[in-house]
């Protein structure tokens, strides 16, 4: 295969992500940890509802703030562990309209790239802004980070719709080594990490040291490069179809390319046996205590903060007793916050989001609020490495002069396709309440308060959606 | 190719060739107008420490960072070696012949450039571009995330401890100063190797960084970022007083010394950005930035196609900036690293896997250029190291404590980095 010029400079240039590859990784944490000054973040709200809203949804909005009162926190946590397929009318509506949602890979293949990306970014902030299933939502954003996809490589754009249905979320709240299975098949994962060419005579090690090092086992489980070039073995002739009036785009194992050889993966016999290679190396992975362990840490880090390590422990055997229950981990983190929350930092999705959400804006999810999240350090489906947006707040915190230009455009109602009803949403209560859905007296937003006091209205939300209060979730 | 070790030849303080500008030159400059209401403003504290500083204390460092793993095989060609054409029948750009543009531009004999570098032949003629290969972390994970955290932070190998990055560490330890713009990052995220800077700012662009709004909006915004301990509230005052910085100095009316052009790409305008910095001489002592999209897999071409595409970007860029400065590219120096280089061998996608041995760049003030340093490990079958990678025979991190060391007064630079000994290759002045 040969990139053409135009896919070869977009994967070079390209994009403000292109600049902002300051991976996540451990070392970069420690340093973060002992530099800067000891950072007292400010804590979740005390109301169970709120907060469980904030964390484990995009924050809270009228209707489903009134349905997890309704149900009770522990109910409600425990329906949206398994959500429905029906959306809201209005989420259809919008949703059905983006040709990404009812085209396949090979009949997109007249649209321009960058349409596809951006009905990517649209379906995303639509589904989280109005979707019931918050969680469903939440965790979707962590697999889809999980399993990264640039979608400026090659043909990855048009690959990645289905990817996004019948991988992240067909899986996200299913088992674990289900969804690693269908990455593996997935053409934009193939066609993102050089799969789809790798041949017996030399093999591409690319998605084999992604799949152990950031998909399954982690950098530190103790696979050797050996380990590595055998996978690649394995998973030569893992590819797509290509053929002409055939379903292009599609997985296609191509036996003409595999490599036929015996090989040893940690230690154990791959038998040779075409397709099922691959297969056996999924399972293999996913069911080792490693991968458990290392997922584990990332969905605590995810939803808790800092490292726990008596939870990480548990979530461990309990990941290795259920086969990578996802849901059987949820229910152990979601006990585990109760008991103290900690706190995350907003990253720029979250942050839109729940501003949207806040305010009970109206909002088509597009360009204008697409381009924000852009100028945040943000833009969806466009990071271009493979470990995904970072998860550490030094990673974000440089960039809150483009939350606060948000913020105040928001406020002013200046957003193309956005509307915010100000009259409307302080008529009951002030600003603070209204955004931070606590009861005036709530004293650790006093500060916010104080500084609001007889502003005029669109400053004062803006003001409070600025707050370093509201970068937390 | 020469490899001295064991001295340094620098005076230790960068005095060399810092040219200093006074005050009232600067100020008569068309932004100095702004900047001199600011100098008179109640903040001017601020001000002096940012202009008021001794002559070594004005040179820049500029960090390019080629992310994804540099193929330096194909960007220094080894072209005298016949194990550079056995190894990438397909890939291997060939030797030089009279001035044809498809082959390598000689420099040594034995090394030449890829012809993307073109724009910086002259730089290397002339003495001020220096070249180094087979240089690198002894990082042997072949992950890009483990192999940049360990370059950024400093570190030999991954599994090394230390506090923050190795420019954060540089810029902590010398309080030389506490202007907002100190350390500036062209990027919307903070890099590890500025990781723990104190008031490190990253930007996107200068020209955007502008709070929507007028002075009502900003003295509100001063004043909820007032109070808070966390993170955010102590970056959202970081971003305030570079805000009111830059406010004054208007970056989007930056025209490059005329005949420049920088080319239209992320790199090629973060560093126009850096020049009207450095140009302004606000307090500015390093810059980070990125050129992304090295990581080769596959159809990676040979003198022309993606590799060549990125590497023009690059020498392109660069050339443009050594332009633009005019004589004050004397007290800045840019030095060009990647996480590492690619496999010897090329693979299946006519490209190449990740690697271990790479090379660097360094351009501009006190580099004794004109010169490829370093031990040439050879390409022999033997010769390689791992699953078939250049060894790596200079810790890159003597390069950067030279840097240090010789232009930016950091003394003994060894404190930085952990277990580095005292041999430097004498790449300065």
């Amino acid at each position: 295969m040969r990139l053409t010029r135009r896919e070869s400079l977009a994967l070079g240039a390209a994009t403000a992500a292109g600049s902002l590859l300051s991976g996540c990784n451990p070392a970069a944490n420690r340093a973060e940890d002992i530099l800067r000054q000891p950072a007292i973040p400010p804590r979740a709200s005390d109301d169970l509802a709120v907060a469980t809203l904030n964390r484990f949804g995009f924050g809270p909005n009228n209707q489903d703030l009134a349905a997890i009162r309704k149900a009770g926190v522990d109910t409600w946590f425990e329906d949206q562990l398994a959500p429905g397929s029906e959306e809201p009318g209005l989420l259809e509506f919008r949703l059905a309209r983006l040709d990404i949602q009812h085209l396949s890979p090979w009949e997109l293949r007249d649209w321009p790239m960058e349409n596809i990306i951006r009905q990517l970014q649209q379906a995303t902030v639509l589904r989280a802004v109005y979707s019931p299933w918050q969680v469903r939502e939440r965790i979707v954003d962590f697999w889809s980070n999980h399993f990264n996809i640039y979608c400026r490589k090659g043909l990855a754009a048009y690959r990645k719709p289905w990817d996004d249905r019948h991988v992240i979320r067909r899986h996200a709240l299913g088992a674990f080594p289900d969804m690693v299975m269908a990455s593996a098949k997935s053409t934009a994962m193939l066609v993102y990490l050089d799969q789809q060419n790798s041949h017996a005579r030399r093999p591409n090690e690319n998605y084999a040291r992604e799949l152990l090092e950031l998909h399954t086992l982690g950098v530190d489980a103790g696979y050797t490069q050996r380990d590595v070039m055998e996978v690649a073995r394995c998973f030569t002739g893992w590819s797509e179809e290509r053929g002409f009036l055939k379903r292009r785009g599609e997985f296609l194992f191509r036996p003409e390319l595999h490599d036929q050889g015996d090989k040893i993966v940690l230690g154990e016999r791959i038998s040779s046996g075409g397709v099922s290679e691959g297969e056996q190396v999924v399972r293999l992975i996913t069911h080792r205590p490693e991968t458990a362990k290392h997922i584990a840490s990332k969905l605590v880090e995810y939803y808790l903060g800092k490292p726990r390590p008596k939870l990480e422990a548990s979530l461990t055997e309990t990941y290795l007793e259920s086969g990578g229950d996802i849901p059987s981990l949820m229910r152990l983190i979601f006990a585990d916050f109760k008991n103290d929350p900690g706190t995350v930092v907003k990253r720029p999705l979250d942050f839109v989001v729940s501003a949207l959400r806040a305010t009970e804006s109206a909002t088509d999810g597009g360009s204008q609020v697409l381009d924000a999240m852009d100028r945040m350090g943000q833009p969806l489906n466009l990071w271009p490495m493979p470990d995904g947006y970072s998860m550490e707040t030094a990673a974000w915190s440089s960039s809150l002069l483009a939350r606060w230009n948000f913020a105040l455009q928001m406020s002013r109602d200046r957003i193309r396709g956005t509307t915010i009803d100000l009259d409307k949403l302080i008529k009951q209560t002030d600003v603070v309440s209204a955004v931070f859905r606590e009861e005036p007296e709530g004293s650790w937003l006093d500060h916010v308060r104080q500084q609001i006091d007889g502003q005029p209205p669109a400053l004062a939300l803006a003001l409070a959606l600025s707050s370093p209060e509201f970068q937390w979730r | 190719m020469a490899m001295r070790s064991g001295w340094s030849f620098c005076d230790g303080e960068g005095r060399l060739d810092a040219p200093r500008i006074d005050r009232r030159t600067f100020i008569g400059s068309a932004v100095g107008a702004a900047i001199g209401v600011w100098w008179a403003s109640p903040k001017s504290a601020l001000a002096q420490a940012a202009l008021s500083r001794p002559a070594e204390n004005r040179n820049v460092l500029v960090s390019i960072f080629l992310r994804g793993g540099a193929d330096a095989l194909n960007i220094i060609v080894p072209y005298g070696e016949d194990e550079y054409y056995r190894l990438r029948p397909s890939l291997a750009l060939a030797a030089p012949k009279g001035s044809d543009p498809t082959r390598v531009l000689d420099l040594d004999g034995f090394f030449g450039l890829n012809p993307a570098l073109e724009p910086l032949a002259g730089d290397y003629r002339e003495g001020r571009l220096a070249l180094v290969h087979a240089v690198g972390s002894h990082d042997d994970t072949h992950s890009h995330f483990e192999a940049m955290a360990t370059m950024e932070l400093g570190l030999r190998t991954n599994t090394d401890r230390v506090t923050g990055g190795w420019l954060a560490r540089h810029l902590n330890q010398r309080s030389t100063g506490n202007s907002p713009l100190r350390s500036v990052a062209f990027s919307a995220t903070m890099p590890d190797s500025l990781r723990g800077a104190h008031g490190a700012v990253a930007v996107n662009r200068l020209a955007d960084y502008r709070l929507g709004g007028g002075e009502e909006e900003l003295e509100a915004m001063r004043s909820l970022y007032s109070k808070g301990d966390d993170e955010i509230a102590a970056a959202g005052r970081d971003t305030l007083e570079v805000l009111a910085l830059l406010n004054r100095m208007d970056p989007s009316g930056y025209r490059p010394d005329k005949g420049v052009e920088y080319p239209d790409s992320p790199l090629g305008r973060a560093l126009c950005e850096t020049a009207f910095l450095v140009k302004q001489d606000v307090g500015l002592e390093v810059c980070c930035l990125d050129s992304t999209g090295w990581d080769s897999h596959v159809a990676q071409g040979t003198a022309s196609g993606w590799l060549y595409e990125l590497a023009r970007d690059l020498a392109e860029s660069i050339a443009a900036f050594r332009t633009d400065l005019g004589s004050e590219i004397n007290r800045v120096t840019i030095v060009v690293q990647s996480e590492f280089g690619r496999r010897a061998g090329e693979n299946s996608g006519l490209g190449t896997d990740h690697g271990s041995g790479g090379a660097m760049m360094l351009l501009g003030g006190g580099v004794r250029g004109g010169e490829v340093y370093g031990d040439w490990p050879g390409l022999a079958p033997d010769q390689l190291t791992g699953p078939g990678d250049l060894r790596v025979t200079t810790d890159y991190r003597t390069i950067l404590a030279e840097l240090l060391e010789c232009r930016h007064g950091s003394k003994p630079a060894d404190n930085l980095f952990p277990g580095l000994g005292g041999n430097r290759l004498g790449l300065f002045n």
